[in-house]
């Protein structure tokens, strides 16, 4: 054992107390075998039960002395420290067995091991892949991170009025209508040909979510605002919507999101033939009934959902 | 209304239309369809009546009828053109269809073999009584489709029995793509899912899709689909065949 445990047992005390649980188990079996004697023989049956009253009276009270001699040493004996690292599992170390079934060491092995780890290297692997689209440095303390907010979220209406109509301008086969129904932030509507419809909700220039429906599909509410919460009616739409959610966290800049408007407008645009691209991996068309929705952030090719690895 | 392919299944060797309807509707259900339903397709013939009033008579009339109706509120989204009537009436025997898709329920649809669909009103029986001097029922001549319905993702699969009178005659299969509408983009995909229960016995595409390159589909064209079934299932009927009990 790499570890002893640190036992701070008064031993004196400790051999006491063996020994007086030695003389209550004398006294108790005394009182038993004084029970089953039963009343000696004396000339007077008052005498007997007297004499037999006054012996198993002191049987008793002496079973009761060794008890509380027993309890006096067991309050000095003391308890085990806490000290050791594992608490229920430093129990492990009590294993007489310590060859067969090393379990002790090999824990405690692996316990400093993931704290040294978890400590140094992988913290910093694990928060490279940040979610987060701010431009504000991670570990940056609050008190100095700056007052004021970013340029890029206060931009003028007008600015991202032109930005997106020259991304309208770039694809033929993509048409892009801006309204603003609900305050300053910008709500697209952008029809890919024949195929779909597909609501962006922007914060400045940043897209906020977006929501994919099939082009024969309502897009606006009974008042004749544009719907930005309902799904669409189609699975294969649905799966869409969730990889174009998957595509605005993928595409991140926050120094320059027109570029990100632009990629994604790019990438959104590929799935012109969604109907008419077989799946790059498997060559089918259908699986479980849906086609190729995903698309490649990189290449634009078309695959399956469970195809994409 | 998304792409829809219309097709006939044949009869298999030795078995009943029933015992084939069933057999396609296990294949269905092992495949994941879930059932939703039923579904009737149905046909009514009209011969054009030879008439003596000419093309202007024949609007006037058409006119006097729709104003006498018109309190019933009929509907109608598609007038054929006076011209076109003229020239349907110089030619005795041209036969209209009048036909009923459960998937529509408050619509009607009237079409001819080579010409324009009509998409009116259900009222549109009840005006057709009135213009029985035009056009004659012809006899026994109401053939329908009856059968479930399955959907299986966006797939939407209608198995039916058509039935002539009281004897059955054939199954026609339909298979909607609910989230496409252009015809031409999405055959291959519609094709690879009918192989996967239909097996050989899958179709080529129909006329309808070459017809319209890039226009959105609608159900006129499913219901020319359905009229073109039905008249080759009316044909098949007059040779004699032994196998369909």
């Amino acid at each position: 054992m790499a570890d002893v445990i640190n036992v701070s047992v008064n031993l004196e005390a400790f051999s006491q107390a063996i020994s007086a649980i030695q003389a209550l188990r004398s006294s108790v079996s005394r009182v038993f075998d004084c029970l089953k004697d039963g009343m000696r023989n004396k000339e007077t049956l008052e005498g007997r039960e007297k004499a037999f009253i006054a012996h198993f009276q002191d049987n008793l009270h002496s079973v009761n002395r060794d008890l509380n001699e027993l309890e006096r040493l067991s309050n000095l004996v003391g308890k085990p420290s806490e000290n050791h690292p594992l608490h229920n599992s430093g129990l492990l170390s009590l294993d007489p067995v310590q060859d067969k079934t090393p379990l002790y060491s090999q824990l405690l092995q692996a316990y400093k091991w993931s704290n040294k780890y978890h400590a140094g290297l992988a913290s910093g692997l694990l928060n490279q892949q940040s979610l987060k689209r701010s431009a504000n440095q991670m570990g940056v303390s609050a008190k100095r991170r700056p007052k004021a907010q970013p340029t890029t979220l206060v931009l003028p209406p007008q600015y991202v009025d032109d930005v997106i109509s020259r991304i309208d301008r770039m694809f033929p086969e993509m048409s892009i209508h801006l309204s603003r129904p609900n305050g300053t932030s910008a709500m697209l509507l952008v029809t890919l040909g024949k195929v779909l419809k597909v609501i962006v909700v922007m914060r400045s220039l940043f897209i906020d979510r977006t929501i994919v429906k099939g082009y024969n599909e309502n897009v606006y509410t009974e008042d004749g605002k544009l719907d930005i919460w309902s799904k669409s009616n189609y699975q294969v739409f649905q799966k869409v919507t969730d990889h174009a959610t998957t595509a605005l966290l993928h595409y991140q800049l926050p120094q320059m999101p027109d570029v990100v408007v632009r990629s994604f407008m790019t990438w959104l645009r590929s799935y012109i033939k969604l109907f008419q691209a077989p799946c790059q991996r498997c060559g089918k068309f259908l699986q479980d009934g849906l086609p190729p929705t995903w698309r490649d952030f990189r290449t634009l090719e078309a695959f399956h959902d469970t195809c994409r690895q | 209304m998304g792409v829809t392919c219309v097709s006939q299944m044949p009869v298999a060797e030795g078995k009943s239309v029933q015992q084939t309807v069933e057999l396609l509707t296990r294949k269905l259900e092992m495949l994941g369809a879930e059932k939703q339903g039923t579904f009737c397709v149905d046909c009514e013939t009209y011969h054009t009546a030879a008439s003596t009033l000419g093309s202007q008579g024949w609007s006037a009339m058409v006119r006097s009828q729709l104003t006498a109706t018109s309190t019933s509120q009929v509907q109608v989204i598609l007038l054929p053109q006076p011209s076109q009537v003229a020239g349907i009436i110089g030619q005795t025997g041209k036969l209209m269809y009048v036909m009923h898709n459960s998937e529509y329920p408050l619509s009607c649809f009237a079409l001819f073999e080579n010409g324009p669909c009509l998409i009116a009103d259900t009222n549109f029986d009840v005006l057709m009584v009135k213009l029985k001097g035009f056009f004659q029922s012809a006899k026994a001549s109401k053939i329908e489709t009856r059968g479930t319905r399955y959907q299986y993702c966006d797939f939407l699969v209608k198995v039916g029995t058509v039935t002539m009178g009281p004897s059955a005659r054939g199954i026609s299969v339909e298979v909607e793509y609910g989230p496409c509408v252009v015809a031409s983009d999405c055959w291959s995909l519609l094709l690879e899912f009918l192989q996967s229960f239909l097996g050989s016995h899958t179709p080529g595409a129909p006329a309808v899709f070459g017809n319209r390159h890039d226009a959105v589909y609608g159900p006129a064209d499913t219901m020319v689909q359905y009229m073109e079934l039905f008249n080759k299932i009316r044909k098949q009927q007059q040779v004699p065949v032994a196998g369909i009990r």
